[in-house]
């Protein structure tokens, strides 16, 4: 009964530490599906618009981000992440003008994984217009599209569309070289969107170290999904150790009340031991290691017992495997050990005072 | 004229009120066979208790070999028991998941070291060297009691106590018994102390000493 209760509870506490452990990497994977955590923009320029001690106000400038800059901060600043540049300024198309957007459409099918085009993922030379923009036009996937710059002019093929619910349905995609080329705005960028891993470092801290490099812009959290994923993987956590508390202070008083009635059951024996010349501090050893032992065989089958449920819970949760971590059999013996002794201390103080006399008259 | 092995002086127990042993002078010579006899409640298994260091007296001297037992601590009185005395008890109290041999090298675990071959020839002694691998619930009541003969003189002890050790056997295993103590201190040299109310057991001693609520009202030297 008390290796089992030892066993039951060494298990429970290694499946939640494995799984735990696990889940960062569990969560951030499938926050991952949700996209780009962190967003450079570049602060937009103010000019105040006046004639002859007249003041009409402010307009804004479009500012962007020097690319080369972008790289470089990224390559030395040691973040773990994925990122996507995007380019988007207005191209004149038939008499009117619209928005094009560039970017890098490998990129863009990692860090977008519900982007579903209907047609073909464009190669050179193609485009993917938004579905409301084509609705807009009348045009259709396979046909040619003439785009002018201040300097140039371009014909592309629409290769899909895209319909994502989202500003995207408004927009022109071609990729980022081609709209800096017909743009003139050569090695510029308007905004860089980052999925950054968050293992570890908050992502608020990460976005602050990245700031110090970008005076000129901003560097801020897609708050919704950081908070999301950082606070429910900080709830979980807590969750997980709550549980594990709970389960641990129920083994520890059913340890208690078992070797209680151990105690209870061969108090006998215990007084016996004295009347043969057992010390108390003898007597106790016997039954600290009696229970020590248990403890070790308890971790041992908890151990292996962790590992199944672990497996469980993480291919039922995340469809993954949990791994192994032979560290966790370390972690589950001493949880048991802990457990039996501690659990033993009331019942080991009761064999130490039993009164040899009394026991065996059967008081 | 042998020395004594006993000497008490003016030796009392009491439990709150209830006094069970009042003052008792009383000298046991060594390798005597002492018998003690009284009513329920007379204080003969206190008497037996003291003497064997599993209790302390409210008051008085004892003194058991060289040892004074008011003197020795709780450390101390283990050690007079491990060195010094055998128990026999009524109810054997033998471990029950543990095997005849096991049980009597229990004892030697204590004492020294458990000694496998001591033990099986200690069973053998008493007429069980073919019930050693037995368990208690596998043994009649005379062979549990002759486990628990073996187990109290495995360690050559000086003192051996029985309480009512015959209280819960037939008359023949009751013969059985007692001859088998009978050969055993002849060859061993121990002194006995034995608490009974059966008067025929108790005719096995040399003397036989009367307690009636905790007072030594009679002696008598056996034949």
């Amino acid at each position: 009964m008390l290796l089992a209760v030892l066993a039951m509870a060494s298990s429970l506490a290694t499946a939640l530490g494995i799984v735990s452990f696990s889940m960062e990497k569990r969560v951030a994977e499938e926050v991952r599906k949700y996209g780009a955590n962190l967003v450079i923009i570049p602060e937009t320029a103010r000019i105040t618009v006046g004639s002859g001690g007249l003041n009409f106000g402010e307009i804004s400038e479009p500012a962007y981000l020097e690319q080369r800059r972008v790289e470089e901060v990224l390559a030395h600043s040691g973040l773990k992440a994925e990122e996507s540049f995007h380019l988007r300024c207005p191209l004149r198309f038939r008499n009117g003008d619209i928005v094009a957007e560039g970017v890098d459409f490998v990129e863009i099918r990692r860090l977008f994984p519900w982007w579903q085009i209907n047609g073909a993922w464009p190669t050179a030379g193609e485009v993917v217009m938004g579905s409301d923009l084509a609705a807009r036009y009348g045009l259709k996937t396979g046909e040619m599209v003439e785009l002018a710059g201040p300097d140039q002019t371009v014909h592309l093929r629409i290769s899909g569309t895209i319909a994502t619910g989202g500003e995207e349905d408004g927009l022109l995609f071609l990729s980022l070289p081609e709209l800096q080329q017909v743009s003139g705005l050569g090695g510029r960028l308007s905004t860089v969107r980052l999925l950054v891993t968050t293992e570890g470092e908050n992502l608020r801290q990460k976005a602050a170290t990245l700031q110090a490099h970008f005076p000129g812009a901003k560097v801020s959290e897609v708050r919704q999904i950081a908070r999301t994923s950082e606070g429910l993987l900080a709830k979980v956590k807590l969750l997980m150790v709550l549980v594990t508390a709970v389960v641990l202070i129920s083994a520890g008083s059913s340890v208690t009340g078992t070797m209680s009635t151990t105690v209870l059951e061969r108090s006998r024996e215990i007084g016996l031991m004295k009347a043969m010349g057992g010390t108390r501090w003898g007597v106790l050893l016997i039954f600290s290691a009696e229970a020590a032992l248990l403890g070790l065989l308890g971790g041992v089958a908890g151990y292996l017992l962790g590992i199944a449920i672990a497996q469980f819970i993480t291919k039922t949760v995340f469809a993954a495997s949990s791994g192994f971590s032979p560290w966790f059999a370390a972690v589950s013996v001493g949880v048991s050990l802990f457990l039996a002794l501690l659990g033993s201390l009331g019942p080991m103080i009761s064999v130490f005072k039993l009164d040899p006399v009394r026991s065996l008259r059967g008081e | 004229m042998a020395a004594n092995i006993i000497e008490t002086g003016g030796l009392t127990r009491s439990y709150g009120d209830i006094c069970a042993l009042k003052p008792l002078d009383l000298l046991v010579a060594e390798g005597e066979w002492l018998s003690v006899m009284g009513h329920s409640g007379s204080g003969k298994s206190t008497l037996l208790n003291i003497m064997g260091g599993l209790d302390r007296p409210s008051a008085g001297s004892l003194r058991v070999g060289t040892e004074d037992l008011l003197a020795l601590t709780e450390d101390g009185l283990a050690r007079f028991r491990r060195e010094y005395v055998g128990i026999i008890f009524q109810q054997h109290h033998l471990v029950p998941y543990l095997s005849a041999v096991e049980n009597v090298m229990l004892a030697q675990y204590f004492h020294s070291v458990p000694d496998e071959a001591e033990a099986r020839s200690a069973l053998e002694r008493v007429g069980l060297g073919h019930r050693l691998q037995n368990r208690p619930g596998e043994l009649s009541g005379g062979e549990q009691q002759r486990v628990c003969i073996a187990r109290a003189i495995i360690n050559s002890p000086k003192l051996l106590l029985g309480d009512e050790p015959t209280g819960n056997l037939d008359h023949k295993s009751t013969l059985m018994v007692m001859e088998l103590l009978k050969e055993l201190r002849a060859e061993e040299r121990f002194t006995v102390i034995m608490v009974t109310h059966n008067q025929e057991v108790a005719a096995w001693g040399d003397r036989t000493i009367y307690l009636d609520d905790g007072v030594l009202v009679r002696e008598e030297r056996n034949k």
